[in-house]
């Protein structure tokens, strides 16, 4: 070994260097990174996400379907174009506002502090706010609200909700307190939603000392919208997202 | 130099036309380990031009900081740390001082003698 050229060897190490070489350029890795535990959680939440879309997608691929499948019977002549026509009228009423609905839900019953003692610094913390109401409405619809009224508003798509001094003013209607703001839905969640510990409501309650009081019924009947609609600006652009 | 030039030429030559390719997986634990052999060669490449070449010294030196490259990358991506670093920034620091010494020698043997060349590279406590 020793009496062997260092040439000779170090040229036979080079071979076995240049062949580790071209074999690792052979796999074509563009890149070795390390994996780090956030770009794993990163591409987890990706993977999440896009099998989301793909199940939303699925679904509306379904229901594409189901309408293809109407307007088949319809050509064939099993199905009235007019029935479904209705249906479909009733369907666009019930979302848009336009029919009373009735369900299981709660009523919420707001008023001011009635107490004469003031709470905090500010009067105005003893009051209801716009603010308080859009709080407790935006609670509401997370909780899977189905329909919104309060004092017999519906609260619909193009519902505002401002404040008018001491009243508030929702669909070009003022009203005052108390407050009565209905929802259907399951009255469980929606209950917890606004009663929980740590809900703006509870906050509302136990903090600002006003009064809010949620409870569970049976049966809530909500009014239809009894605006109107009217775009002058915006045009329907056909179906489709 | 030349010699080892020449090497990696034609072993990578080889290694293009071996049908062999090892899992991707493993492509940073080899990638580690080909830092590693590359500074042994320069090592050994310098060592020779120094006249103390030693085969055994440079044949455990290739296959050990290989093996150890490759062994703190695996284990690093056990610990979720990156180990691996520790072997870049050794042998990747190493390889270039090797190359300096290298070059120097290679440069002073040209113009002048090589004994005063060393001289003169021991008064500069470079390599």
């Amino acid at each position: 070994m020793k009496n062997q050229n260092p040439k000779i060897i170090l040229g036979l190490f080079s071979i076995i260097v240049g062949i580790l070489i071209s074999t690792q350029m052979k796999l074509k890795v563009e890149s070795i990174a390390p994996i780090t535990l956030k770009s794993l959680q990163t591409t987890k939440d990706e993977i999440t996400f896009l099998n989301n879309e793909i199940y939303e997608m699925e679904k509306i691929i379904e229901q594409k379907e189901e309408e293809l499948q109407t307007i088949m019977d319809i050509h064939k002549g099993e199905e009235n174009i007019v029935d479904i026509l209705q249906d479909d009228l009733e369907v666009n009423m019930t979302s848009s506002g336009r029919t009373a609905l009735e369900g299981p839900g709660i009523k919420i019953t707001m008023y001011d502090n009635m107490s004469s003692e003031i709470i905090g610094l500010d009067i105005n913390d003893d009051v209801i706010h716009d603010v308080d109401i859009l709080n407790i409405l935006n609670d509401l619809k997370i909780a899977g609200a189905e329909a919104i009224s309060i004092n017999d508003q519906r609260v619909v798509a193009t519902s505002e909700i401002i404040c008018g001094g001491p009243i508030i003013r929702i669909n070009g209607k003022s009203i005052g307190t108390p407050f009565f703001i209905k929802a259907i839905g399951d009255p469980k969640l929606l209950m917890a939603s606004v009663n929980a510990p740590g809900t703006y409501g509870d906050i509302l309650r136990s903090v600002y000392q006003i009064g809010f009081e949620p409870e569970l019924q049976e049966s809530i009947r909500i009014p239809a919208y009894k605006g109107n609609f009217n775009y002058t600006y915006a045009k329907p652009v056909g179906e489709g997202e | 130099m030349f010699i080892a030039l020449i090497g990696i030429l034609v072993g990578a030559v080889i290694g293009f036309l071996l049908p062999y390719t090892y899992n991707t997986a493993y492509s940073l634990y080899i990638s580690v380990a080909i830092l590693a052999c590359l500074d042994s060669v320069f090592g050994g490449i310098r060592s020779n031009l120094e006249n103390n070449f030693s085969v055994k010294i440079f044949v455990s030196g290739f296959f050990g900081n290989a093996l150890l490259a490759a062994f703190l990358a695996y284990i690093g991506d056990r610990l979720g740390v990156p180990l691996y670093y520790a072997a870049i920034f050794t042998f990747g620091g190493r390889l270039f001082d090797n190359f300096a010494a290298i070059r120097r020698i290679w440069l002073n043997k040209r113009g002048r003698d090589k004994v005063r060349a060393n001289k003169e590279l021991k008064d500069k406590g470079e390599f």
